[in-house]
């Protein structure tokens, strides 16, 4: 007898442990997740004018988990100590539901990631980038939030376009219906800038002249931190799921073995 | 005097490489790799090539003709029956179908200095160096609607075109034509795509999406499957202690099985 009762004691003792791991967890994912809404990087119009922002919604309810997993794990903890059949019961139910909306959260991300292709911001850049004639207020914001992304972007990762600046030349864009291709093979902001901010030679960017003109391509600063993003929100959240599932079955044996 | 022979030697050489290249060349991919754009085409400049015809004390001038390779067939001539240029502008040989049309007069670039493209890297000798080595045809976007330009305009041409280009070598003072070089290679602008037709399907799935959404799959399929079970046994182990405890109390009586 006293041999189960020390079984149960070391049990308990585990499962407070997990709770406290989970909660530090939780209140990090909340963390990560804000981070990645607050869109540091200035990216964010550019997913929403692709209307496919499901991973900003990854990592909307990521927030939510993450702090509801931090209350779930103190009502864990207390019922683990308190050994309250109720408690716990209600604990294992709520975060049954945690785990099924962290579920989405962590396939969400983990899916989006994968549509985050070139040709996606590519057809994006080349119909949206200085368009003059939209449709609607809806359509004339997007096109607005998209030049205003990519003119900082280039100027600021001295990139040009999505893959180089051949993607100016290759394709008609609406950028092309209003800017002659003999001034503006591709937008100002792809050439090199000196101090003042205007092209240190516009001939020599206009001809592509090496040194003149940003010749690699904005897709690794678009993807980079969009990836490491989403990648954090599933994988930690996987993490987390790994971790709970212990911690949960834990909580069931516990809980069938209590006594009244 | 070993020197001078290598010197001699040398522009023998050059000599032949330029009469291997008579003809407008366009300019050096490594130096302008935006070339041809879909309305524009860099030449290099004709560095060298009428050094024969030159005379000293004799004031001369370049004039670049350019023409739409399917032109050929109707009239290549650049010059009159009396050896004069002709003037035709790009709007009246409709943009060179008819007929070559005149799209720049320039000096003739210095054969003994040529620019050094290595001088290229130095921003304040670009502009210069580019100048000198190069011409744009098709540079000029507004002067065709221009009423007030007179100078010789340079539009730009049009695209997904092949054309041929031409330089001819001018006597400034007398008007007449001194040499000429071949029709260039046929040089074909640019063609563009529409951005309708790219297609943004991501294709395979990564291996992070299977494997994540797999094994979730399975691990919420364990703790619900715990959860009953757990529930389960619950009310299995209360009914079986209930039970004892009927059995215990009322020993002769049968079990209630409704318990």
């Amino acid at each position: 007898m006293a041999k189960s009762g020390d079984g149960i004691r070391i049990l308990q003792g585990l499962l407070v442990f997990g709770n406290v791991v989970i909660g530090m967890c939780g209140i990090a994912l909340t963390a990560e997740c804000i981070f990645f809404v607050s869109d540091p990087h200035g990216l964010y119009p550019l997913l929403e004018a692709t209307e496919n922002d499901d991973i900003y919604a990854a990592a909307w309810i990521g927030i939510f988990v993450g702090f509801a997993l931090f209350a779930l794990s103190i009502l864990g903890i207390v019922g683990v100590i308190k050994s309250n059949r109720t408690l716990l019961l209600v604990y294992i139910i709520l975060m049954l539901i945690t785990y099924a909306f962290e579920m989405a959260s962590c396939i969400t991300a983990a899916t989006q990631r994968d549509f985050l292709t070139p040709n996606l911001f590519l057809k994006q850049m080349l119909e949206r980038y200085n368009k003059s004639d939209t449709d609607n207020n809806n359509d004339k914001w997007m096109a607005e939030g998209v030049t205003k992304t990519w003119d900082e972007l280039m100027l600021q990762k001295h990139c040009c376009g999505v893959r180089g600046p051949s993607d100016w030349q290759e394709y008609t864009s609406t950028f092309r219906s209003s800017h002659k291709d003999a001034d503006f093979p591709w937008p100002r902001n792809c050439c090199v800038m000196d101090a003042q901010g205007s092209p240190v030679n516009l001939d020599g960017c206009k001809l592509g002249v090496p040194g003149y003109y940003n010749s690699n391509g904005c897709y690794d600063a678009i993807s980079g931190p969009m990836n490491t993003q989403a990648w954090g929100v599933a994988w930690f959240g996987f993490a987390i799921l790994c971790w709970t599932f212990f911690v949960l079955l834990g909580t069931m044996f516990y809980w069938s073995r209590i006594e009244y | 005097m070993s020197s001078s022979w290598v010197v001699l030697a040398f522009c023998c050489l050059g000599q032949l490489c330029a009469g291997n290249s008579l003809k407008p060349q366009i300019a050096a991919p490594q130096l302008a790799t935006n070339n041809p754009t879909l309305t524009t085409v860099a030449l290099e400049k004709p560095f060298c090539m009428f050094d024969s015809s030159l005379h000293p004390n004799k004031s001369y001038v370049i004039y670049l003709y350019a023409m739409k390779e399917t032109a050929s067939a109707i009239s290549s001539l650049v010059t009159d029956n009396s050896g004069k240029p002709l003037d035709s502008t790009f709007h009246q040989t409709s943009g060179g179908q008819l007929g070559p049309y005149k799209a720049a007069l320039f000096d003739v670039p210095n054969c003994a200095s040529p620019p050094k493209l290595a001088d290229v890297g130095d921003v304040n000798k670009v502009s210069d160096v580019l100048k000198q080595y190069l011409f744009r045809v098709g540079d000029d976007g507004t002067c065709l609607y221009d009423p007030n330009f007179l100078a010789v305009c340079n539009p730009p041409l049009a695209p997904d075109t092949t054309y041929r280009f031409k330089y001819v070598l001018l006597d400034s003072t007398e008007g007449i034509m001194k040499a000429q070089t071949l029709w260039s290679d046929p040089i074909k602008t640019r063609r563009v795509k529409i951005p309708l037709k790219i297609d943004t399907w991501p294709g395979r799935r990564s291996g992070d999406m299977i494997v994540i959404t797999s094994i979730l799959s399975v691990l919420v399929f364990l703790l619900l499957a715990g959860f009953l079970a757990s529930v389960g046994s619950k009310d299995s182990s209360a009914e079986t202690r209930c039970m004892s405890q009927t059995i215990q109390q009322s020993e002769p009586r049968p079990q209630l099985s409704s318990e």
